[in-house]
């Protein structure tokens, strides 16, 4: 369906992206990970055809969308990071302008605007200003203006960003039906890690304007495939037993949490007793020591070595 | 699609009640000031400045004109002395200083009032009065010698200002120091055998509002359109402001995401501007019209001209629009609102009619929008029709359209994002 090819935009001497590449085929949800200031809003930007790349193509069926983009905006809906509405209207009045801007008109608007209202779960706000609504809310209205024109591809740069829990779960929900029951597609750009893994089928994993990873789930933890990640949880940090475990040569890296420690060793590798012993020598209370099964999370630290949320 | 921008601006302004107080009723409120400073003054349709003098005759004038008859017949042969007496209505400077008191135009802003000496006491207690002007004994004689024989020093009228109302007495002194110019010149050119009737003497002139047009401007009038075309230059800031906010927020990349071409966006943020202002100069006009009767002569005049200054806020909305997009900012908003709309409105004339100080400011000043919009407003108040106002609505129209140019190679070409 849509192409990135060879994308670059460079600020000055910055590159912002560099040498982009990726696709998203109908149906799928494809997600966009990275650390904040790693390239996604910029990509999304480019794709979205609102700013010119210093290089590359975006091909939508074929064609470029930096010469054409017309046929390319009639299907797309974006969901800004920025919540992108009038917060001195109503959510309704809201819903009217971007649909009229959107050519809508009469009664295929009424029933358009009702029919979003009841998707993102406010149908009893209707007429309440949008500046009185919970982050959360105004988050799921900004979501549903740009489904008002029921767009094939929908494009979503960080849209859970600053909401509460409650409302994380019902916009991943609403994504996910809106995915299965209208079979539309979904680039979907996070730092949340859990989200990505949570909707996406395929993933693309960016950092500093790079391309570091792409591929399912299943196939990018493969990158992990000869490792695995211990937790290490204690009390009280200990220097001398964090020195221990950064010189042990079994240990291929050391995440240091509150009360946590994370290492990356050897997958064949048995390193629990060698853990006890050392945490005996250097006095240190532990309260569990797990395997975990490998996350996104871990294959960005992996890959970078840095969190995703440094 | 730009009627949907418009009506969406409409409802975001009806929204803010704070903005729609700062654009509509700041300047009825300013205006509501200015009418309870002025007073009386601003209620009156003839002149801005109402002053008192009071006016004290030592001596009749007739008794002094005798006199000087009798002694003239001495000096110069009996058929001399027979034309001046034929004269010499024209020549009793008394007369001649009443008759200018209380014609039409001048008893328009200045009540005489004429007293006895025994009263001038009472009088320079009475703050109610701007001057007192006291004819010396034997001022008259003095006047009708020098300037029949020549044989004195011009005599001098004596006058007593009261310090409190300095524009007044400064009126006052003003008026009179022209009159005694007047007489000394009529004196020397007689003399020099000059006719001073084939003579133009500078007209008498009032300091605040000029009376030497076709028809005075009242103060209520001047302020009136002096607070509206300062108050409408807001309203481009305003719409500057909400336009930066829309692509801060992304909804300009919304609005593009469209399909919408960017330039129904802009030719959206023109026709706000234009449209909020015609609006917002009409709210207040009718304001002062039903609160302090100030209407004008010709409906559809007044229509061009406020099309015309309310085309070129329009373009100035959506200059600064185009250039918070450019650069990414909304200083130059706050430039504008902070500094240039206040400079503009002084040199326009809001405040004060400072073009009257001098014809360069006068040019400087109609160059503003809102001066050319005072200019063109004022014009019409006094009277004049259509013609009167080309050369300032054509300024109006060119202005706009030059901001429109310039807005349009500002205006980002795509989106905004990233």
């Amino acid at each position: 369906m849509i192409e990135l090819v060879d994308l670059t935009k460079k600020f000055k001497q910055i590159y912002a992206v560099k040498n982009l590449s990726m696709f998203i085929e109908r149906g799928e949800i494809v997600g966009l990970l990275g650390p904040n200031g790693a390239g996604k809003s910029t990509a999304i930007s480019i794709l979205s055809s609102l700013v010119e790349p210093s290089g590359g193509d975006v091909r939508f069926e074929n064609k470029s969308i930096l010469k054409h983009p017309a046929p390319f905006r009639k299907v797309v809906g974006m969901v800004p990071q920025n919540i992108a509405l009038y917060s001195d209207l109503t959510a309704e009045e809201n819903l009217l302008f971007f649909g009229r801007i959107y050519r809508l008109r009469g009664k295929e608007l009424e029933r358009k605007v009702d029919e979003v209202l009841e998707q993102i779960g406010l149908t009893d706000r209707r007429r309440d200003v949008v500046k009185k609504f919970s982050g959360g809310m105004q988050r799921r209205l900004n979501i549903g203006v740009a489904m008002l024109h029921d767009p094939e591809l929908l494009i979503m740069d960080e849209p859970t960003v600053g909401i509460d829990p409650q409302s994380r779960n019902y916009i991943l929900e609403t994504v996910k039906r809106l995915n299965e029951e209208r079979k539309m597609t979904v680039l979907y750009t996070s730092h949340y890690m859990e989200e990505v893994e949570f909707l996406c089928d395929r993933i693309y994993i960016m950092d500093k304007g790079n391309l570091i990873a792409s591929g399912t789930k299943d196939e990018i933890k493969q990158i992990l495939s000869s490792e695995k990640t211990i937790s290490i949880t204690m009390e009280r940090l200990n220097e001398e037993f964090l020195d221990s475990l950064k010189e042990n040569p079994l240990v291929n890296r050391v995440t240091i949490g509150e009360k946590e420690v994370t290492i990356l060793v050897p997958r064949d590798i048995n390193i629990f007793s060698e853990i006890i012993k050392l945490a005996e020598s250097t006095g240190i209370e532990l309260n569990s020591v797990d395997n975990k099964t490998p996350t996104l999370e871990d294959v960005f630290l992996h890959l970078t070595g840095r969190a995703l949320r440094d | 699609m730009i009627w949907q921008i418009i009506k969406k601006q409409g409802l975001l302004f009806w929204r803010n009640p704070q903005q729609l107080l700062l654009l509509v009723a700041l300047p009825i409120i300013l205006i509501a000031i200015l009418g309870a400073a002025l007073g009386s003054d601003f209620e009156n349709e003839s002149s801005p400045i109402k002053m008192k003098v009071a006016f004290m005759e030592n001596v009749g004038e007739q008794e002094q004109i005798d006199q000087f008859i009798t002694d003239l017949h001495e000096k110069l042969p009996s058929k001399a002395v027979k034309e001046i007496e034929s004269n010499i209505e024209n020549m009793a400077p008394i007369n001649s200083i009443k008759a200018v008191f209380e014609s039409e135009e001048v008893s328009d802003f200045l009540e005489i009032t004429y007293i006895e000496p025994s009263e001038k006491n009472k009088i320079v207690e009475d703050d109610s009065y701007s001057a007192i002007v006291e004819v010396p004994e034997s001022f008259s004689y003095d006047v009708l010698d020098f300037m029949v024989l020549g044989n004195t020093e011009a005599p001098t009228l004596t006058v007593t200002y009261n310090e409190e109302q300095q524009v007044r007495t400064s009126i006052v002194s003003s008026f009179l120091t022209q009159f005694q110019e007047q007489l000394t010149k009529g004196a020397f050119l007689g003399k020099n055998g000059i006719d001073v009737s084939t003579i133009n003497f500078q007209e008498i002139k009032g300091e605040v509002i000029s009376i030497n047009e076709k028809k005075p401007v009242s103060a209520s009038a001047y302020y009136t359109i002096g607070m509206t075309v300062m108050n409408v230059l807001f309203l481009a800031g305003a719409i500057g402001y909400y336009a930066y906010h829309e692509k801060e927020l992304n909804v300009f990349n919304r609005i593009i995401m469209a399909n919408v071409s960017r330039w129904v966006y802009f030719s959206g943020v023109l026709a706000s501007g234009t449209i909020f202002a015609f609006i917002q100069s009409l709210i207040i006009f009718t304001f002062s019209w039903l609160v302090y009767g100030i209407r004008f002569p010709n409906v559809i005049d007044f229509l061009v001209v406020t099309l015309s200054f309310s085309f070129a806020i329009g373009g100035l909305a959506v200059l600064l629009s185009a250039l918070n997009y450019r650069l990414n900012s909304e200083t130059i908003t706050n430039f504008f609102m902070n500094i240039i709309a206040t400079l503009l409105a002084v040199l326009g004339g809001s405040f004060y009619p400072i073009g009257d100080f001098s014809p360069l400011i006068q040019s400087l000043g109609n160059m503003t929008p809102n001066g050319a919009g005072l200019t063109a407003y004022i014009t019409l108040l006094r009277g004049d029709g259509i013609a009167g106002i080309v050369d300032s609505v054509m300024y109006l129209l060119i202005f706009a359209l030059m901001t429109v140019v310039v807005a349009a190679l500002c205006f980002p070409k795509r989106g905004v994002s990233a």
